[in-house]
């Protein structure tokens, strides 16, 4: 079993850190660790606690029910409306994990890299009407170097394909490919018969011993669950210790910023935060890098108005919280003829990329990619059976027992658009466990993606039958997606201060010695999977940063 | 029962916010989980002490539960000890549903006692009369709230009280282990790997 070590270095609060670093998460993790790597003292505040590996049992009440290892609907409840006029209604409608690591605390660990086409496609394929479709001020040359980086830096398990539309690898894969599991030979099956193109799936997960973790032992509970192995490549396994180990970080737990402070001459000054005894704390530094995710970090400029910022900060476009997008999903279940046993093994071994580019003449801009895999738990399988099949007595026990070894999920991951009216904003009345105003959402999905995700839900079934399943269970696809992880878009990077938030480093527009790294940089969705993504953009704007504050620059 | 398959699939914690959905509409949210956790919890002890419900109403509870998973061939709902699960989840997480699940047992009872003169309580019905009687009730919130409690109680680890030695879990084929080795069903088996793809992937 894996253990954590401890904060090696303590700062006090009157002492100007060089970089505080909110959020633990993916891209906090990668933003401490370059840091401290260039030379930099990085403090890291988390509102999660750090777990011992003895906690992290395969506790599916805990996971799914009781909100254990993620954000609370008690102390941190929010409100979700579908457009602006209505008034927004209590709602969980945003998911992430709260403890050291973020979000990959408990991820699934499907690490696709993006495309080039991800990074343009506004300029390939033109605008679509009622979305801010726009291109990135970087490409996929400019991320590739970092992608290998992180790849290598975590342990990423996986194979460069040699297939059509690949994009340009600098480096291998540190780690061959998990095992193939029942669920990826169907999708090899499925996509063979009707000649698309698959591979291994590239997951943080290691497939052998890697920088002294222990490699998976395949026990099947990813999706939700940390790892009690230490084989899934979280942040909290991997670029936290780095950072800690190096001597020049802090990581201080159950910290809840409130504000980001700023000064007369419009310069960030530090932040102030609740400490696990709901004290309020000062916190000052030379420099402030947030990285609280794609809800929570528009949330928190919102929260820090000020007379001079009095929209929030960073704000001057009116863009903090806007664009807010998740990926596009498409899901069908299926039940085989024999024992596919996906809860054993990796959650997902196998993927197509075959639709990542459609073509025009389906009318939709945009893509995604499939895989198959096991679908969830005994528990939430047993709520969630087919309402065609029966929900309780003798044959429920007996269908029940069928679903879970014999069944799969065929998942369509895609992308979606920016809408403008799509966002995270303040909830007027409700407030939160600090008496701070609750998140509040406002989301419908754009007209276009949902015949997309149509359209993908019909290849899926095509798959599947080529497959061999022998039944199968669409999901309904809706504009209200119920819940979403995947929270990305909300301070969207961009070149032209009046309609974005971030410059192509990640400094906001109207703050010179903040920066804002996480899944709220993304301009467009992507196909899925943005963890990747956004630890290469992370590893960058390090890079830059650094140099930045090397040369008085911030 | 609506949950938005998303929400399993995506939705880690979420699924707080609809426990026992479809049973009570708005409603307040359950309390995060404070008790204590054992760090093995394999070695906790079956409950075998009722700490919130009397035993009469304990018995109704354990009936209701037994026939949402019965005892056959294989172990149900009585065996994993269903019931102990309910009984504590009324004292810690989903304490706000302790006054619903009364109401909801002494509205049933009521039923029954107007439909089978002489019986006073559903646990004194026969098992034929047990699920004619919930399959009137079916759709109802109290019904899909004792569901979705019978359904945590079967799965979820023995330390919360059901499930007692990985009943629940057997039953399904879950195993109780932190690792597998492959093949680890009939597809993923190197000969059907041959058969369907004509090779073995790595």
């Amino acid at each position: 079993m894996q253990t954590q070590p401890q904060s090696s270095r303590t700062f006090r609060t009157t002492d100007e850190v060089d970089f505080v670093v909110i959020g633990s998460g993916p891209a906090g993790a990668s933003m401490a660790r370059e840091l401290t790597r260039k030379g930099f003292d990085v403090l890291v505040l988390e509102q999660g606690r750090a777990f011992a590996p003895a906690e992290m049992e395969h506790d599916e009440l805990g996971a799914f029910i009781t909100e254990r290892w993620s954000n609370s609907s008690q102390s941190q409840p929010q409100t979700f409306r579908t457009n602006e006029q209505e008034t927004a209604q209590r709602r969980q409608f945003v998911g992430y994990a709260k403890a050291v690591g973020g979000t990959s605390f408990h991820f699934t660990g499907n690490y696709w890299r993006f495309r080039p086409i991800d990074f343009n496609e506004f300029s390939v394929r033109g605008g679509v009407p009622g979305a801010a479709l726009a291109d990135w001020q970087i490409s996929y040359e400019d991320l590739e170097p970092y992608y290998s980086a992180v790849e290598w830096a975590i342990g990423v398990s996986g194979e460069v394909s040699s297939v059509a539309g690949e994009p340009r690898h600098s480096r291998p894969y540190p780690l061959p490919p998990l095992n193939v599991t029942g669920p990826g030979v169907l999708l090899a099956k499925g996509c063979e018969t009707l000649g698309w193109t698959h591979k291994a799936a590239p997951m943080a997960i290691l497939s052998r011993e890697y920088n002294g973790r222990q490699p998976c032992h395949n026990c099947g509970f990813c999706l939700g669950f940390p790892c009690e192995w230490g084989a899934k490549s979280g942040a909290n396994y991997t670029m936290i210790p780095e950072a800690l180990r190096s001597g020049r970080c802090e990581l201080r737990t159950e910290c809840t910023v409130f504000r980001i402070e700023t000064n007369a001459a419009g310069r960030a000054t530090g932040v102030l935060y609740f400490d696990g005894n709901k004290v309020q704390v000062r916190q000052r530094a030379k420099a402030v890098i947030l990285c609280a995710n794609g809800a929570e970090s528009p949330r928190l400029l919102l929260l820090s108005a000020n007379a001079q910022h009095p929209n929030g900060l960073a704000n001057s476009s009116g863009m903090v919280g806007k664009h807010f997008m998740f990926n596009g999903a498409a899901l069908t279940r299926a039940e085989f003829e024999h024992e596919v046993n996906g809860h054993r093994g990796p959650v997902v071994s196998r993927i197509t990329h075959h639709p990542y580019e459609l073509s025009e003449s389906l009318g939709f801009v945009g893509g995604g990619g499939f895989d198959f895999r096991f679908d969830v738990p005994a528990m939430l399988m047993a709520l969630s059976l087919p309402a065609t099949e029966p929900q309780w007595g003798r044959a429920f026990k007996q269908r029940l027992r069928s679903w879970y070894n014999q069944s799969l999920l065929c998942y369509a991951h895609t992308t979606s658009l920016p809408v403008e009216g799509n966002s995270v904003s303040l909830d007027p009345e409700l407030t939160d466990a600090w008496g701070l105003p609750a998140l509040r959402t406002t989301f419908r999905e754009h007209e276009h993606d949902l015949r997309m995700y149509a359209w993908f839900q019909q290849r899926g079934r095509e798959l599947l039958d080529a497959a061999g399943a022998i039944r199968m269970h669409d999901d309904p696809i809706n504009a209200d997606p119920g819940f979403t992880v995947h929270l990305l878009g909300t301070c969207r990077m961009g070149n032209d201060a009046a309609t974005s938030v971030v410059d192509k480093f990640h400094r906001a527009h109207d703050v010179p010695n903040l920066f804002i790294v996480d899944g709220s940089s993304f301009v467009t969705s992507g196909r899925g999977q943005p963890t990747l993504t956004i630890q290469a953009l992370a590893f960058r704007a390090a890079d830059h940063i650094a140099q930045f504050a090397k040369s008085n620059q911030i | 029962m609506t949950l938005s398959r998303r929400e399993f699939l995506t939705g880690v914690g979420a699924i707080g916010a609809v426990w026992l959905t479809g049973a009570v509409s708005c409603r307040e949210k359950i309390a995060p989980d404070t008790h204590s956790h054992a760090a093995d919890s394999s070695a906790v002890d079956a409950p075998s002490a009722l700490v919130h419900f009397a035993p009469e109403d304990a018995a109704d509870v354990e009936a209701i539960a037994s026939r949402i998973f019965p005892t056959d061939e294989t172990p149900g709902a009585r065996e994993a000890g269903v019931v102990f699960f309910i009984d504590r989840s009324m004292t810690t997480f989903a304490a706000e549903q302790a006054g619903f699940f009364a109401e909801g047992l002494r509205d049933l009872n009521a039923s029954v006692a107007e439909s089978h003169p002489g019986v006073s309580r559903f646990a004194g019905l026969t098992n034929e009369q047990q699920d004619a009687m919930l399959r009137s009730i079916e759709d109802s919130e109290f019904f899909g709230a004792v569901r979705f409690a019978t359904i945590a109680g079967m799965f979820a680890l023995p330390k919360y009280g059901g499930n007692k030695d990985f009943i629940g879990w057997k039953l399904v084929g879950q195993e109780s282990v932190l690792e597998y080795a492959a093949p680890f069903g009939w597809y993923d088996h190197p000969d059907n790997q041959r058969a369907l793809l004509g090779r073995v992937l790595t």
